[in-house]
């Protein structure tokens, strides 16, 4: 089988098992109780947030009750049906009985199958012409609009996946470390830290048998596609005109003036991408709550909110809540938003009854995450490192600019290594996202600090000239960190938000207030992004690390876009018959201007391992999953990788060539399983991050093998030079083995930069290793 | 009530089975040819010891007979020079007839030299060797140039194989031995271990630890434990080791009984010990010889014989002493117990079986034979494709005439004729066995079926011109690991298997271990030995085996490889014959000219029809994942 296929087989895999446990079981239990919510587009919100909120806080508890295996994660998944079925007890039993009863006419053979296939053949037609069928006359446009979304998503991160196999963040196998050890029981291996993510995760590699490193592989393009339907859903929620959500999201799935940073994490299995998908539903519960004017109710003397306003609240809570849980960013953003709204809908939002409301559902929220966190650190987990430093940073207000997540790296870098000896190319944090955008841009564009500090120093009198260095500066951080080659975009950009809260003013005036108010939140919102992307240019507080932030400023300005693109087209039509028309045909035109403008191709990132590395992983995990140890010995992120298998065991590459060079005497090295294999890079990587244009193309060499081995610690033998000296040794020694077992090392796979070596034993006559392969080797024989 | 219909239904109908039934057992009662032997042929026609292939008859070097018949043949395959073995050691050694007889058998050329220096002198005329065999009494170990010499052949590509290893003491103060030993130092002079642990992959049959856990199996354990305990180098690989019996030992650490040092160039074959004299140093042979290459192909006879020596006897004999322990008489016993039991224990195994009858054991009684039991017996090995032979010893193991003349006209009188072609000669002598082949009504005989013998390294060959020897390499009512140990070695150099069980002690018990109640769990336990172990090999009786074996030793071939096709031609041997190959993570995809099995992993047997046979390889696994 092609690896092709098996990625595709695996993302189908992954989709449907995070669907069905996120949307379909959600949607079965709680189908009747979100009746009260209006659209189908917040409907999905709804079933998506409470699914995801349900399996986190289930894996937390019985990760922190240490008592998380695939059976309690089971029970605990089937537990609200099995509730439910109890309490609706007088129903569920008689259907049980005539479900049972139809079972046993059928096995009974009383039933014929030609009947059934009938009887299912005319369910499916009423089903089909009926409910289904009158929902998708009615959605046709919608689902095909849809469908093309999810195929541009595909197209545009899924075609990577394909092509290349390894990790395409540095960061990932940090994560990869943490999941593991959630497979142990251990839950906050590293320190306290939003394990939301990790909890997801863990729950589909122990209840749906998906292996840690394919989740980590592909759970990226479930997750971002998940966030382009949840950024559909949202406008699709709040827009008036039909169409216009499309068309922000067409703009930005294709075109190529968005810097590539903005998008390039969304090929990886990252916390912050993953909290995107809570930031916007947790928006438009507070929205949807405060577009209810009526809420109270008189009950039984007593006076309540309605079932609506309440499951807004709840929903609100368990979206600030997940953003939190899995990465503080989120819940930064969400804040951001929720300021906006406080503007938008400052005619609402702080009248008490709405307030104390909001607040408390913001704070149960924000209690409910950090509830485990809190647990943990109670009992005596310290803080993973780089929440130290975020918290230290909110508590102190500190202008310090060093990104939060270098520090988050930097911790785990240290930390990853700590569970075996020797490097990990899993700790590459340091080198991977310190060379950040910001780092590689920098090479092609002077950066904007030095001319923004000149400026700072002017001193300025008047508001508008202030104004007008705030719009130098905005202008110069958005071309620099979220626009791609093209100036007039920021000015666009900027111009939108200006824009989009005229619209909004005017929307109030024209007596749509709700609808002016959510124009008005989102131009807001936009401004404190804004703001923040240029925090440290204007000296505030750089709260998220910048060429981060352009991530979010990105996603949000299809907010602006779309808004606008829809206010106008509310303000020609006036919700109309002819506005979806104008809609699509706005579509269409916008579909025509990116095109004209500039569409991008997908990225082919560089992974920081070869392709042949993972297809040798599968095929040795596929070959020994009957039983039978095995070891791999390679420089690479495999080491997490094989972590989840019982049988399978990592041999460090530098420990394995150190050892052979450090012994003095006779030097022994044997690795106790059946089969050894060795993963050597002929061409060896340059382990830096995926933004670097720079090819590796030199190979292995006699000349490498002479040079002496790193004896840096940590993963820079990994690293560039340092790793073709490696790779040259461990090649050399591999020829000087095969040279002495000819027909016991085998050559397990090889292409034209990659080659794979097997050496099967027996476990209780275990060859040794440590042979002399020349003068760059330090091993002596006799 | 049952209507008068109905009646005479079931009635036609229990008629008819009971006629079919019927029918069918006279049937097979009457087209049972029983009184012709299906097994005698003319041994005038088959291949005879004129025919035999003897080394050096292809004048060194392997050519292809028939080049590029092949109408697809694109290329012509560069055929293998015929291995030339180099034998070092006294003449009357240990070792000597040993390594003849497998260059022999796998058709190499040999020399022999008494010691290293004549060797290091003759080389420059008869040319560089392909492998050393070393008695290390040829060696003076003292003499720096001959370990250099030795030195330098393994510098020229040439594979050495100590039969044994020189004394602790020569080891020690040479570190020119121990280099060349793959040796870093002595951990013990003499170390006593409490078992053996032989590798898999090395002697077919697989892993097999020899190592008595239990009490009652401690009677198994007659391998030799005592040797010295060397520490090895790097680039070694161990094939057998030594179990010791201190458990704190890691299993790395165990002392090492066979191993190879390579030198990148070639290998140094090591035995650590004595397990290379006698037959078993064959089968190791083989084994070193199929590691030294990426693939290796020679022939073998495959056979797996098993000999019921002594049974049936047709005589009511030793009635006492049958009464006192079974309660029967003998025949009663051989025929309603032992006989059942016999075939349930081989019931799904392919092993052919041959009896040798014994009319009777002792000729001095009034018993006489019965003929109707004769009958009957040669009825049931009919049916059961069971070979009758003839068994060659009296009560007192005596080999005669005299017993040949008297079985002769009981067989005359109770049969008209009858003739056996194979006969269990045990442990006579050739010209006792010769001269009794010339009696009356014994020239039909065309294999004589010997015991096993330490001193005879001939396993199978010509006992005379046109009579075939085959060798007993297995007792099978005293099973032992040593037993088991020959016997792996000697399917791994020949794929032949010999098991003979001596009946005669059932029917005259010495001691209350003869009883079969007794006797019966050491015969499960040698046929179970071997069931899985060597499923691949055909199971032939002792005629059948007669005619592979005249094939096999008739038998030169020569082979090549290009690419991933080897080429294997052969001489006329009038009918097929049979080839191990065994490779390194490789498998036979197709063969053309014969047919292939799987024996083990990277162990295949190659069944040969043509002349002219192409085998096609592959990877042995191929990636699921690309």
């Amino acid at each position: 089988m092609s690896m092709t296929m098996l990625t595709v087989i695996r993302i189908i895999w992954i989709l449907a098992a995070y669907l069905g446990v996120t949307l379909l079981l959600p949607w079965i239990f709680l189908h009747k109780r979100f009746a009260v919510i209006g659209s189908v587009s917040a409907r999905f919100m709804a079933y998506f947030m409470a699914g995801n909120f349900y399996i986190m806080n289930l894996v937390f508890l019985l990760q922190l009750l240490h008592i998380s295996c695939r059976l309690t994660l089971v029970i605990g998944t089937l537990a609200p049906f099995a509730a439910a079925a109890f309490q609706y007890r007088a129903f569920v039993i008689p259907a049980l009985n005539r479900a049972l009863e139809r079972t046993r006419l059928v096995a009974g053979g009383e039933i014929g199958r030609k009947t059934l296939i009938l009887k299912l053949h005319g369910k499916l037609r009423r089903l089909s012409s009926g409910t289904i069928g009158k929902w998708m006359s009615g959605h046709w446009t919608d689902l095909v609009l849809t469908s093309g979304i999810l195929f541009l998503v595909f197209y545009m991160y899924g075609t990577n996946a394909l092509n290349v196999y390894g990790y395409c963040a540095s960061d990932t196998v940090v994560h990869h470390y943490w999941l593991n050890e959630m497979m142990r029981g251990n839950i906050f291996a590293d320190g306290v830290y939003p394990f939301g993510m990790h909890c997801i995760l863990y729950y589909l590699d122990v209840a749906c048998k998906i292996p840690g490193f394919v989740l980590f592989r592909l759970f990226g393009i479930v997750q971002t596609l998940m966030i382009h339907l949840m950024l559909l859903a949202f406008l699709r929620a709040l827009c008036k005109s039909k169409y216009a959500p499309y068309a922000g999201l067409v703009v930005y799935l294709l075109t190529d003036r968005l810097y590539q940073y903005t998008y390039y994490r969304y090929y990886a299995t990252l916390p912050q991408e993953f909290g995107m998908l809570f930031i916007l539903p947790a928006v438009y519960f507070a929205i949807a709550f405060l577009k209810e004017k009526d809420f109270m109710l008189t009950e039984k003397k007593k006076r309540l909110c309605s079932p609506a306003a309440r499951l807004y609240l709840i929903l609100f809570a368990v979206s600030v809540s997940m953003t939190l849980a899995v990465h503080f960013y989120g819940t930064i953003v969400t804040g951001l938003f929720c300021v906006g709204i406080g503007v938008g809908f400052c005619f609402r939002c702080f009248r008490w009854r709405y307030f104390k409301r909001l607040m408390a559902a913001g704070i149960a929220g924000i209690c409910i995450a950090v509830l485990p966190m809190a647990a943990a650190y109670a009992t005596g987990t310290p803080l993973q490192p780089s929440l130290n430093w975020g918290m230290s940073l909110l508590s102190a207000g500190s202008t310090e600019t060093a990104p939060a997540e270098n520090a988050e790296e930097q911790s785990s870098a240290g930390s990853v290594e700590s569970p075996g000896e020797g490097a990990s190319a899993g700790s590459a944090e340091s080198s991977g996202e310190d060379l950040s955008a910001a780092a590689v841009k920098s090479a092609a564009k002077s950066s904007p600090a030095a001319s923004v500090q000149k400026e700072r120093q002017v001193k300025s009198e008047g508001l508008a000239l202030r104004m007008k260095q705030f719009y130098h500066t905005a202008l110069n951080e958005l071309d620099y960190y979220v626009v791609n080659h093209d100036a007039r975009v920021p000015r666009l950009l900027l111009g939108g938000i200006g824009l989009l809260f005229f619209l909004g003013i005017l929307w109030c005036i024209l007596r749509k207030p709700e609808y002016g108010a959510v124009l008005v939140s989102t131009a807001v919102f936009m401004l404190l992004l804004t703001v923040l992307q240029s925090a440290d240019a204007l000296g505030l507080p750089q709260v998220i690390e910048v060429s981060r932030h352009a991530v979010y400023y990105a996603y949000g300005s299809v907010l602006l876009l779309s808004f606008c693109l829809d206010a106008v087209l509310f303000l020609l039509f006036q919700g109309n018959r002819l506005m979806n028309l104008g809609s699509l045909g706005a579509l269409a035109a916008v579909c025509v201007a990116t095109g004209l403008t500039g569409i991008r191709v997908p990225a082919r990132l560089t992974a920081y391992e070869t392709n042949g590395a993972m297809v040798c992983l599968e095929n040795i995990i596929r070959e020994n999953r009957d039983g039978g140890t095995w070891t791999i010995c390679s420089a690479n992120d495999e080491r997490w990788m094989v972590d989840e298998y019982a049988h399978g065991y990592h041999y460090e590459m530098i420990t394995f060539l150190r050892q052979m060079e450090n012994q003095e005497g006779f030097a022994s090295i044997a690795i106790p399983s059946s089969n050894v294999y060795f993963f050597i890079e002929k061409i060896p990587g340059l382990y830096v991050d995926y933004l670097n244009t720079e090819k590796a193309e030199r190979q292995v060499s006699e000349e490498g093998a002479r040079e002496p081995l790193s004896q840096w610690p940590g993963i820079v033998p990994y690293i560039g030079d340092a790793r073709w000296v490696t790779m040259s040794h461990m090649y050399y020694w591999a020829q000087e083995f095969k040279r002495l077992y000819p027909n016991e090392m085998e050559v397990y796979y090889e292409n034209d930069e990659f080659v794979c070596y097997r050496v099967r034993q027996n476990e209780y006559s275990l060859y040794n290793f440590a042979v002399d392969y020349g003068d760059a080797g330090g091993a002596q024989a006799d | 009530m049952i209507s008068r219909r109905n009646y005479f239904t079931i009635t036609i109908m229990m008629f008819v089975i009971f006629f079919l039934c019927m029918f069918i057992n006279n049937l097979k009662d009457t087209w049972n040819d029983y009184s012709v032997n299906a097994y005698a042929e003319d041994a005038s026609g088959c291949p005879s010891q004129v025919n035999l292939y003897m080394p050096g008859s292809f004048e060194g070097v392997h050519r292809s007979q028939n080049p590029g018949t092949k109408e697809n043949e694109e290329e012509e395959t560069e055929m293998v020079p015929r291995r030339k073995v180099v034998y070092i050691g006294a003449p009357d050694g240990v070792f000597a007839d040993m390594v003849y007889e497998w260059a022999v058998y796998t058709k190499g050329d040999i020399a022999r030299y008494t010691a290293l220096s004549s060797f290091q002198e003759a080389e420059e005329e008869t040319g560089p060797a392909e492998l050393l065999v070393i008695d290390p009494a040829g060696v003076r170990w003292e003499q720096e140039e001959e370990l250099r010499f030795l030195a330098d052949c393994v510098e020229q590509g040439i594979h050495l194989v100590f039969c044994r290893l020189p004394e602790v003491s020569v080891i020690e103060n040479s570190e020119q031995a121990r280099n060349l030993l793959g040796i870093r130092n002595i951990a013990e002079a003499e170390t006593r271990v409490e078992g053996l642990h032989l590798y898999g992959g090395f002697l077919l049959g697989g892993e097999m630890v020899y190592h008595a856990l239990e009490e009652e199996d401690q009677k198994y354990q007659d391998l030799e434990l005592t040797f010295p305990w060397y520490r090895l180098e790097a680039g070694v690989k161990v094939y057998m080791k030594g179990i010791p019996e201190d458990e704190s030992v890691k299993p790395e650490s165990y002392p090492a009984v066979i191993w190879r040092k390579s030198f990148g160039t070639a290998y140094v074959f090591a035995v650590n010990g004595g397990y290379m004299e006698g037959i078993t140093g064959m089968g190791i042979l083989s084994a070193m010889s199929a590691d030294m290459y990426s693939y290796e192909l020679y022939p073998v006879v495959n056979a797996q014989s098993m000999v019921f020596a002594g049974y049936p006897v047709l005589a009511d004999e030793n009635r006492e002493v049958m009464e006192k322990y079974y309660s029967r008489s003998v025949k009663q016993l051989f025929q309603e117990t032992l006989w059942p039991g016999i075939m349930t224990t081989l019931q799904d195994q392919d092993i052919g079986l041959t009896c040798m009858l014994a009319p009777q054991y002792d000729y001095q009684d009034d018993n006489a034979p019965d003929s109707e039991q004769l009958k009957y017996y040669l009825k049931i090995f009919n049916e059961q494709s069971v070979e009758t032979g003839l068994y060659g010893f009296d009560k007192s193991d005596i080999f005669g005439m005299w017993k040949f003349k008297e079985d002769q006209a009981f067989i005359r009188e109770a049969l008209g004729s009858y003739r056996f072609s194979s006969l269990y000669a045990g442990d006579a002598e050739d010209e006792a066995i010769t001269e009794a082949l010339e009696e009356d009504g014994m020239a039909s005989v065309k294999t004589v079926v010997t015991a096993f013998d330490e001193n005879r390294q001939d396993v199978v060959g010509f006992l005379s011109e046109q009579v075939t020897r085959q060798r007993i390499t297995a007792d099978g009512l005293n099973y032992s690991f040593r037993g088991d140990f020959l016997a792996r070695s000697m399917e791994t150099a020949l794929g032949y298997l010999n098991i003979s069980f001596d009946m005669s002690r059932v029917a005259y018990p010495e001691t209350e271990e003869d009883l079969w109640e007794k006797l019966a769990l050491d015969f499960a336990k040698t046929a179970g030995a071997y069931e899985e172990d060597f499923q691949g090999f055909s199971g032939t009786t002792a005629s059948e085996c007669d005619a592979r074996i005249r094939r096999f030793l008739q038998l030169d071939y020569a082979y090549g490889r290009t690419g991933d096709r080897i080429r294997l031609e052969t001489n006329d041997t009038g009918g097929a014959v049979w080839f191990i190959l065994r490779t390194h993570h490789e498998a036979v995809k197709e063969m053309e000219g014969g047919s292939f099995r799987q024996l083990e992993e990277d162990a295949y047997l190659i069944q040969v029809e043509d002349r002219d046979v192409m085998i096609t390889l592959e990877p042995s696994e191929k990636r699921y994942y690309y």
